[in-house]
């Protein structure tokens, strides 16, 4: 895979003089083996076989060393007077004469042929290089993969050593970790001018490497280093360019999708910034346009109504503040877990005790105990946030209590896995309709015109969720609702050692 | 001898309800906006009762509770916000005696007062040595618990619960208070211990241990014993 640029100016000349020497030794040989059956002229085929061999094998300057070598070896050996570089008749040096320049001819076509087939095959395997490299980009849609084919590219393509560095705010994890302090520099001045670097590109021809831009002056995703870099190697800058064009062109492209969504999302997050606003405002008129009525009823007519229309007037008044209160704390609560979901505080907590704290606050308003709880015993404890638990169970049984007349069960039970908490009232149940959407955040079911906290079937839910459980719903075959906290139990704490 | 209450509460609605509220009570009331003008009040002629707010512009109150348990045990009662929960147990660990959550009733207000009042005096003692509520009846002198008419058996560890809930009848005990005073400073975190602990002394005690009338719970904050 390694036939680079430069490889075959290269080769290590002592293998090239080695070679060239086995071939003039073999050939001798078989000149003096056949010399029984064969005339001077054969012989001197034999050392034009052996040169165009090494021609084809070797680079100019060795294999015209070769083809002196040859002339001189047969004159040698076989030309008469033999054993002597002296030459007898006319004819025999005239002959010689033309051996030579046809050995250097040969030489020299055969290398050119054999440079031009070369840079052929080069071509051919940079060609497919490129073409391989931008359909794997293709696929891609992390920076990071794109920096590791990128390097394993330019790897494949020059010996190296190759460095390859991404700049993006997005992209710091960087790769400026074991680069050398003056090949950063050499990046960093190429990423500023925006433009190639070193041998044969114009700029600072005296550097040892190529330091090529990965991107141009609108949008600059970083640089390469690649060595060696040779002024006059223009096939192999260019090879080296295409292959950052094209990792630019995939970084570009990453980039690009990236904004794209975050355009995205945050035209989605304003949306849903300015329903939830609407439905917010919405659910705050409604119960201090009753507060503000009744307020100043009192205010203005107080002497016209009857103690008990003031008392009525009163109650709506706290009954009305007491919702705004909870409609709050539902929203805080939502918002907060929906924007920070791992920041709940999770202690070891009894849902028997939850429980037993909501019933003593929902007694207040269910003074004809409508709830009905049947909590098993030894229920294991919770890994949870009391406080959020409270509000989840809360808000349950203020939807039951609101959308049924008739007695509601609270049931918490266990297995060795899950806790679960069903409430189950026997109101007009929820529509298939209404169904879809009542986990949502800022819809209601508006079937029985009683006013729900617009967000708190989505808040219990959210709080499920942040406690690794599920809330459900079913409908109930007997008719009414049933709604099912399910969280998981926990490995216990340890005990033993309780004193 | 008319019972002086120090409110300090920098709005100025919810500081002229709480005033008159308490004057119609009978109270004299002083008012208070900032921390440091609570602070100079305290020194100048200390009252009988503190009612203080969170987040008041001048900081978070603990020094000034500190400040108030160096040198009087006068209640004080936090009212806070229910997105200062955490703050509220700092307050109530570093020595305030109870809270109350906004939004609040004046009855609720009226009968803080009335269970922090009933503790004047009484923060670090054991002055409360008998309680009795209901069917419920503890001695802490002569170790006697009895519910339903009858004598229970408590592990000790149950007892020292219940005795130091009894002292702070009708207050709210933090988790970490009682786990300091029950099991040492080097439990405060074990809550799981309070747990179990409390659902042992509930099946005893309770005769619905799902809704307790006597052992209450502060969700996220502590325990109460119910006074009525």
């Amino acid at each position: 895979m390694n036939t680079t640029a430069s490889q075959w100016n290269q080769n290590p000349p002592i293998k090239n003089w080695l070679y060239m020497g086995t071939l003039l030794v073999v050939a001798t040989a078989t000149c003096y083996l056949l010399e029984p059956h064969v005339t001077l002229t054969s012989q001197a085929m034999i050392y034009v076989l052996a040169i165009v061999i090494a021609a084809y094998k070797l680079d100019w300057v060795s294999s015209s060393v070769g083809a002196v070598g040859a002339v001189t070896a047969l004159n040698f050996f076989f030309v008469p007077p033999r054993w002597t570089f002296e030459i007898e008749s006319q004819e025999h040096f005239i002959a010689l004469g033309v051996m030579l320049v046809v050995a250097l001819v040969i030489s020299h076509l055969s290398s050119s042929l054999r440079r031009e087939t070369e840079i052929a095959k080069l071509n051919e395997h940079r060609a497919r290089q490129l073409q391989e490299l931008s359909s794997s980009l293709a696929e891609i849609d992390v920076p990071e993969r794109i920096f590791a084919l990128g390097k394993r590219a330019l790897d494949e393509a020059f010996a190296g050593p190759n460095n390859l560095f991404l700049t993006n705010e997005s992209y710091q994890y960087a790769s400026e970790n074991g680069i050398p302090k003056n090949v950063q520099d050499g990046l960093q001045c190429c990423i500023t001018e925006a433009a190639a670097l070193g041998p044969g590109t114009g700029r600072w021809p005296g550097l040892n490497a190529w330091y090529i831009p990965l991107g141009d002056k609108t949008a600059m995703l970083g640089a390469a280093c690649v060595q060696p870099a040779l002024a006059q190697d223009h096939a192999g800058r260019e090879h080296a360019q295409a292959l950052c064009a094209l990792l630019a062109q995939a970084l570009l492209r990453l980039r690009l999708t990236a904004n794209v969504q975050l355009a995205q999302s945050e035209a989605q997050r304003q949306q849903l910034q300015s329903t939830f606003l609407a439905a917010i405002s919405h659910d705050l008129r409604t119960p201090l346009t009753a507060i503000v009525g009744a307020a100043s009823s009192l205010q203005t007519q107080h002497d016209k109504l009857s103690l008990n229309e003031q008392q009525r007037l009163l109650e709506s008044i706290v009954s009305e503040a007491s919702y705004l209160s909870t409609l709050t704390e539902n929203t805080m609560q939502f918002v907060s877990l929906t924007n920070s979901p791992q920041q709940i505080k999770r202690d070891w907590e009894s849902m028997e005790e939850i429980v037993g704290a909501v019933l003593s606050r929902m007694r207040l308003r269910d003074v004809n105990r409508r709830i009905k709880s049947k909590v098993a015993k030894d229920l294991p404890l919770v890994k949870a946030d009391s406080v959020l638990l409270a509000q989840l169970v809360s808000n349950l049984l203020d939807n039951a209590l609101k959308y049924s007349t008739d007695s509601i069960d609270l049931i918490v039970q266990s297995n060795p896995t899950h806790l679960t908490l069903a409430v189950k009232d026997r109101g007009p149940g929820i529509s298939e309709t209404a169904q879809k959407h009542m986990f949502k955040p800022y819809t209601r079911s508006d079937q029985s015109g009683q006013r729900g906290a617009g967000l708190g079937l989505a808040l219990c839910k959210a709080i499920a969720q942040a406690h690794g459980g599920e809330l459900t719903f079913n409908t109930r075959k007997s008719g009414g609702s049933q709604f099912m906290l399910i969280l998981p139990v926990e490995k216990q704490p340890p005990t033993k050692e309780m004193p | 001898m008319t019972l002086r209450v120090l409110i300090v509460e920098d709005d100025r609605e919810i500081r002229a309800l709480m005033q008159s509220s308490l004057s119609v009570e009978g109270f004299e009331v002083q008012t208070a906006v900032t921390l440091s003008e609570a602070s100079a009040m305290l020194r100048h002629r200390p009252p009988d009762v503190v009612v203080l707010d969170l987040g008041l512009p001048d900081g978070d109150g603990v020094d000034l509770v500190r400040e108030v348990r160096q040198q009087h045990t006068l209640p004080i009662i936090v009212v806070s916000a229910r997105h200062q929960e955490v703050q509220k147990i700092k307050l109530l660990d570093a020595g305030a005696d109870d809270y109350l959550t906004k939004p609040f009733s004046v009855a609720e207000l009226l009968a803080r007062i009335r269970v922090a009042m009933r503790h004047r005096g009484t923060v670090l003692s054991a002055a409360i040595k008998k309680h009795q509520l209901d069917d419920l009846q503890v001695d802490l002198e002569t170790y006697e618990v009895q519910s339903k008419g009858e004598v229970l058996h408590l592990t000790p560890t149950e007892f020292k619960l219940l005795a130091r809930l009894v002292r702070s009848a009708g207050r709210v005990v933090t988790h970490r208070q009682l786990l300091m005073d029950v099991w040492g400073a080097e439990f405060t975190e074990h809550t799981h211990y309070l747990r179990l602990y409390m659902a042992q002394l509930r099946a005893k005690i309770e005769r619905d241990p799902s809704e307790p009338r006597h052992l209450l719970t502060e969700t996220g904050v502590g325990y109460r014993l119910a006074v009525n």
